[in-house]
């Protein structure tokens, strides 16, 4: 395991920005996630450290060493491809052992078979070590792909979206394990994702990235509570927070454009003496929670209720707001 | 899958057939359809090659001779086969027929991968690289015998000439055509000229169809190029290979063309490949039922081996 340090790394492809002036540090045993919509750059950002792609200025550093310009091998990372680039004409078995097996590493066959093993049983892919790589299901290939990384101890695991393919109670369950194996290990993972559950309970940082630029790096609180702008603000959150002019509501700071309200920000009473009436427009039952999309002023609003509360479409309701987010015309970040 | 040819069977009536059609062939059942569609070309297979093929079966039980129509034809049965598998020359021109091929399916396979290999790389200009090596192919047969008999040349020949610049003998000291162990290395090589390209190409459809991706997963695990070949590039490309092998070994199993317009099976017989013998027998002694006995052993040979080895190509591809 290692620090690794991009320092102002850029990448265009053609006439696409895909990364400006990327400078992020992951340290030594440390879990940072990589936030952002899709075509921010969070696969190139990888590609650059895995040697896929070399950057056009900058530098990528490993433990100190400089390795820019060091091809993929040389620098010992291990990388779970997004589309997951198994090997076809190899079984599962083959595909996870493939890195073990490179003639100068002289890894014992009984070794490797006992690693192999142990991965696949955490992955739940034990019985599917005999398949080719192509009789699997998108699921199964990502966890082939996963394990393909973890049989190895490499100076970084680079994730990219590494459960995205799998159904919600095997991407809790993974993502219990896959945190466990980093804080056993020890290891550095930088892990690219767009679900902000995994980002907000794996990672001890967050790095969210948009149009190509790092926004705001800090630990998930940090981000969920003080972003810097209403980008970052918008990455995290479920429902996502609700962005609305400053004018509707009364009390906004100067220079305050918009007010960014999650669901922690408002609160909902039956009847008209809040601050602002709304109108419930669609309730929507998730179990233990409801979704409630209200119209406060011509904007919609999503918010959380408690099922018992009983609202339904047509409600009249009052919203009060508490220390909520406040933006400027650009989106970044005013005092309140 | 039932479910839906179902589907798409109404859709069709309803939109490609005019409503009188409609009703006029209602009665008939899809496979009835079917059927109808593709009893013409059954027919005319059946009459092209079916029928050719049969006949020709018939005639090598029998002493017919097709330059002698209107004498009686006598039963033989399986007298013909008995003589063709104990007669030395068929089992030498045999011989020579499978030299030919392994020698030619081995250069033709080695260089028109390797060939595949370096276009593969995409190195500047590889499109007009590949235009060139591909035009021997698209030249006749014919062409290409004539053509390489004036290479062949001792006196003036190019091959000669370029053989003479490297060892230092004299070029009229040999004669590729003329000598009995020279001459079926030179159709050797004529044959690798024109095909290997044809290899090649087939080669290059495989290795292009591996992905970008693949090679990068395997930089990421640490695989040297050396590893990367043998783990990635050769068992994904072998279908490929193992198909190029296939068209190759058969065609050339029964080359006739090229062989008999550079020596016509000489020096001797050195170079005379079974369909050679073959052509012989039929047409220049006109024993139609003994040459139709040595057709239909040749058919069997090659189809047995060409089962064979496509078995061992799904196996291969089913890997
Ligand atoms: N090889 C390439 N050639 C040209 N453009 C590319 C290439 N790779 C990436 N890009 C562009 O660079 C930008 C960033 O791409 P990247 O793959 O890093 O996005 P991403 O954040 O991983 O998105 P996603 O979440 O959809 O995977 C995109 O605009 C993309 O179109
Ligand atoms: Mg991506």
């Amino acid at each position: 395991m290692a620090e690794v340090e991009i320092v102002s790394v850029s990448k265009a492809f053609g006439r696409t920005q895909a990364l400006s002036d990327l400078s992020l540090t992951i340290g030594n045993g440390e879990f940072v996630a990589l936030l952002g919509p899709t075509g921010a750059g969070k696969t190139t950002a990888l590609r650059l450290i895995a040697g896929l792609e070399q950057p056009d200025k900058g530098s990528i550093r490993i433990d100190g060493r400089d390795v820019t310009g060091d091809a993929p091998a040389d620098r010992d990372v291990a990388f779970v491809f997004q589309q997951y680039s198994l090997y076809p004409h190899l079984t599962v078995f083959e595909n996870m052992a493939f890195a073990l097996r490179a003639p100068t590493r002289r890894v014992p066959e009984a070794d490797i078979r006992a690693k192999v093993q142990e991965i696949a049983r955490l992955l739940h892919i034990e019985t599917k070590l005999d398949n080719k790589a192509t009789q699997l299901s998108g699921g199964q290939m990502q966890r082939v792909a996963i394990g393909r990384a973890l049989v190895r101890s490499p100076s970084i695991y680079l994730m990219d979206e590494p459960l995205s393919s799998l159904d919600a109670k095997l991407r809790g369950e993974l993502r219990l394990e896959l945190k466990r194996i980093q804080v056993d290990l020890g290891a550095t993972i930088l892990y690219v994702t767009h679900d902000q559950t995994e980002a907000m309970t794996m990672a001890s940082r967050i790095g969210v990235i948009e149009g190509g630029r790092l926004m705001q790096i800090g630990t998930p609180r940090e981000i969920y509570e003080n972003p810097v702008n209403a980008h970052v603000a918008a990455r995290l959150g479920q429902p996502a927070i609700n962005l609305l002019p400053a004018a509707l509501f009364g009390g906004a700071p100067a220079g305050a454009e918009t007010i960014g309200a999650r669901t922690e920000h408002l609160t909902i009473a039956r009847g008209a003496d809040g601050d602002v009436s709304a109108t419930v427009k669609r309730v929507e039952h998730l179990g233990d929670q409801s979704h409630l999309h209200l119209d406060v002023g011509g904007r919609p609003v999503v918010t959380l209720a408690d099922p018992e509360a009983g609202f339904g479409a047509g409600d009249v309701v009052s919203l009060r707001l508490n220390k909520p987010l406040f933006f400027d015309a650009r989106g970044w970040r005013v005092a309140a | 899958m039932n479910e839906l040819s179902a589907s798409s069977r109404i859709t069709y009536r309803a939109v490609m057939v005019r409503p009188g059609v409609a009703r006029r062939i209602r009665g008939l059942s899809d496979k009835t359809l079917a059927w109808l569609f593709i009893t013409p070309t059954i027919l005319l297979l059946l009459a092209i090659n079916i029928f050719p093929l049969l006949w020709t079966i018939y005639l090598s039980f029998t002493n017919y001779r097709a330059n002698r129509a209107n004498v009686p034809t006598i039963w033989l049965g399986a007298d013909w086969y008995r003589s063709i598998l104990t007669d030395p020359d068929i089992w030498a021109a045999m011989q020579v027929t499978a030299h030919f091929v392994i020698w030619t399916v081995l250069i033709e396979t080695v260089l028109g991968f390797g060939l595949a290999y370096l276009i593969d790389k995409k190195f500047r200009g590889h499109g007009m690289w590949t235009t060139i090596i591909l035009l021997p192919m698209m030249l006749s047969p014919a062409v290409v015998g004539n053509f390489w008999t004036f290479l062949y040349q001792p006196q003036i020949g190019l091959f000669n000439y370029v053989v003479a610049f490297f060892t230092g003998r004299a070029a009229s000291s040999f004669q590729m055509l003329g000598d009995v162990t020279l001459s079926p290395w030179a159709i050797v090589i004529v044959d690798a000229w024109m095909w290997t390209p044809y290899v090649m190409l087939i080669c290059l459809a495989g290795l292009r169809s591996i992905p970008d991706y693949i090679y990068e997963a395997a930089e990421v695990d640490r695989a040297t190029k050396w590893r990367q070949f043998w783990s990635i590039t050769l068992p994904m490309a072998l279908p490929f290979i193992m198909l190029a092998v296939l068209f190759r070994g058969i065609e050339n199993f029964k080359m006739f063309d090229m062989v008999n317009l550079l020596t016509g099976g000489g020096p001797g017989s050195t170079t005379e490949v079974a369909s050679i013998t073959l052509k012989r027998a039929a047409f220049e002694s006109w024993r139609t039922g003994y040459s139709s006995a040595f057709a239909i052993i040749l058919f069997v040979t090659v189809f047995g081996l060409a089962n064979i080895y496509v078995k061992a190509l799904n196996r291969v591809k089913s890997r």
